[in-house]
C-alpha cells in the first residue's frame, strides 16, 4: 500500500525521540512500520542513524604532552620550561638580532656540510678521500650538534616554530640525510673496503 | 609531582581539547584555543565553583573557539582538515579489512566536514551530545539555555546535519 505524504511527515516527527531512544515502544514500532513501507523515510532513518553512530564513534582525545607543557610553563613561569616548550613571554624587542644570528648559523652550517660532502666526494690523484670511520662518527657527531645549537637559538629567538618541527623535521632529518652520505662514500660500506693492490 | 590545580587542569585537557578540535575542524587552532583555556583555567582555579568548573570551562573554550572563526576570512578554511591518528585508528578498530578501513575513514572525514559547515548553536550541541555524550541538563548549564532549548537545538540540529549531509554528498547512503 503507498504511503501518504502525511504519513512521512508523522513518521519523520517521531524520528529525533526515536534516535534518542525516547519513544515509547508502541510509536517505535509504528515509525519502523512505517519505513519498512517507504522508501524515503527508510533512507532518511538509515542516514539519520549512519551520522549519530559517526559522531559517536569520534573518539575523544587527549591534548598533546606538548600543550600540557606550554600550559605549565606559562602559568607557572617560576617552573623550569620543559623541553622544546615555547616561551611563555613575548620575544624581545631586539629578537631580530637573535634570528639573524639563527639564520646566520644555520647557513653557515649548510655551507661547511656541503664543503665537506664536495670535499669528501671530490676524487684526489694523489689522496683518495676515504675518512675513517672514527671521522665520519666525529662529523656526524658535529653536525647534530650544530643543528641542535640552530634549533635551540631559533627558539630562544622567539620564532613561531612549532615544538617538533626542528627536532622531527630538520635536525633528525639532516642528520639522518649527512650520516647516510657519509656512509654511502666509497670506501666506507663494509663490502667496499680497499682492496689489496687496488 | 602534580599540584592540586595541575589535576584539575589534567581532568579537563580532554574535554576541552575534543571539543575545541571537533568544533574548529583544524588541529593547530584547536591546541592554541587548549592551551589559551588550560592557562585561564590555571590562574583563575581558586575563584571558580568546583560545581560549575566543567560548565564555565566548556563556555569559555566554545566562546575562544568562536572568536577563532569569526577570525577565519575564508569558509574553506571551516572544512575539517586531515584525520588526527587517534580519529583515523577508532576508524580503524571498526574495520574488517583495508577497503573498510578506507571507507571508514572517508566517512568520518566528510562527516566532520559537514559537521565544520553547521552554524551554531547546532555544531556546539551536536560535539556536546553526541561525541561527549553530555546530557541535555549538562548542555543546558554549559551553553546557559533553557532545557527545552536544548531539546530543540538538538533535532533541529540533527536535521541541519543531514540536510548538510546531502547537500555535500548527494542521497547515497554514507557508509
Amino acid at each position: 500500500m503507498p504511503t501518504r505524504p502525511d504519513d512521512c511527515a508523522a513518521a519523520l516527527a517521531l524520528l529525533e525521540p526515536y534516535l534518542d531512544g525516547e519513544l515509547p515502544p508502541a510509536e517505535a514500532e509504528r515509525l519502523r512500520e512505517h519505513a519498512a513501507r517507504c522508501p524515503a523515510c527508510t533512507a532518511e532513518l538509515r542516514l539519520a542513524q549512519a551520522l549519530q553512530g559517526g559522531l559517536r564513534e569520534l573518539p575523544e582525545l587527549d591534548a598533546p604532552p606538548a600543550v600540557l607543557a606550554r600550559v605549565r610553563a606559562a602559568a607557572t613561569p617560576e617552573m623550569p620550561v620543559l623541553p622544546f616548550a615555547r616561551p611563555a613571554r613575548e620575544p624581545a624587542p631586539h629578537s631580530w638580532r637573535s634570528r639573524f644570528a639563527a639564520l646566520a648559523a644555520a647557513l653557515v652550517l649548510v655551507l661547511l656540510g656541503t664543503l665537506l660532502l664536495f670535499e669528501l666526494r671530490s676524487p684526489r690523484a694523489s689522496q683518495p678521500a676515504r675518512p675513517t670511520p672514527l671521522e665520519v662518527a666525529r662529523a656526524t657527531a658535529e653536525a647534530r650538534y650544530a643543528l641542535a645549537y640552530v634549533g635551540r637559538a631559533s627558539r630562544r629567538a622567539g620564532l613561531e616554530i612549532k615544538d617538533e618541527v626542528l627536532p622531527e623535521h630538520l635536525v633528525a632529518p639532516a642528520a639522518r640525510s649527512l650520516s647516510r652520505s657519509l656512509q654511502e662514500m666509497p670506501g666506507l660500506r663494509p663490502d667496499s673496503a680497499p682492496r689489496q693492490g687496488s | 609531582m602534580t599540584t592540586g590545580i595541575e589535576e584539575v587542569v589534567l581532568r579537563y585537557q580532554r574535554r576541552v581539547f575534543t571539543f575545541a578540535r571537533y568544533f574548529l575542524g583544524q588541529r593547530e587552532e584547536a591546541e592554541d584555543v587548549t592551551q589559551e583555556v588550560l592557562i585561564r583555567l590555571w590562574r583563575n582555579a581558586d575563584g571558580l565553583d568546583p560545581e560549575r568548573l566543567g560548565a564555565w570551562l566548556l563556555r569559555v573554550t566554545r566562546n575562544a573557539c568562536y572568536d577563532r572563526l569569526r577570525q577565519r576570512r575564508t569558509a574553506a578554511a571551516v572544512v575539517a582538515s586531515d584525520l588526527d591518528p587517534e580519529v583515523a585508528e577508532a576508524a580503524a578498530s571498526e574495520a574488517p579489512g583495508p577497503a573498510a578501513l578506507a571507507e571508514a575513514a572517508d566517512f568520518q572525514r566528510r562527516l566532520l566536514a559537514a559537521l565544520g559547515r553547521l552554524e551554531e548553536p547546532y555544531r556546539s550541541i551536536l560535539i556536546l551530545r553526541e561525541v561527549q555524550d553530555f546530557q541535555y541538563q549538562e548542555i543546558s548549564d554549559t551553553l546557559d539555555l533553557p532545557l527545552n532549548t536544548v531539546r530543540v537545538y538538538i533535532h533541529r540540529g540533527r536535521q541541519r546535519l543531514r540536510e548538510q549531509w546531502k547537500e555535500m554528498y548527494g542521497d547515497a547512503h554514507p557508509a
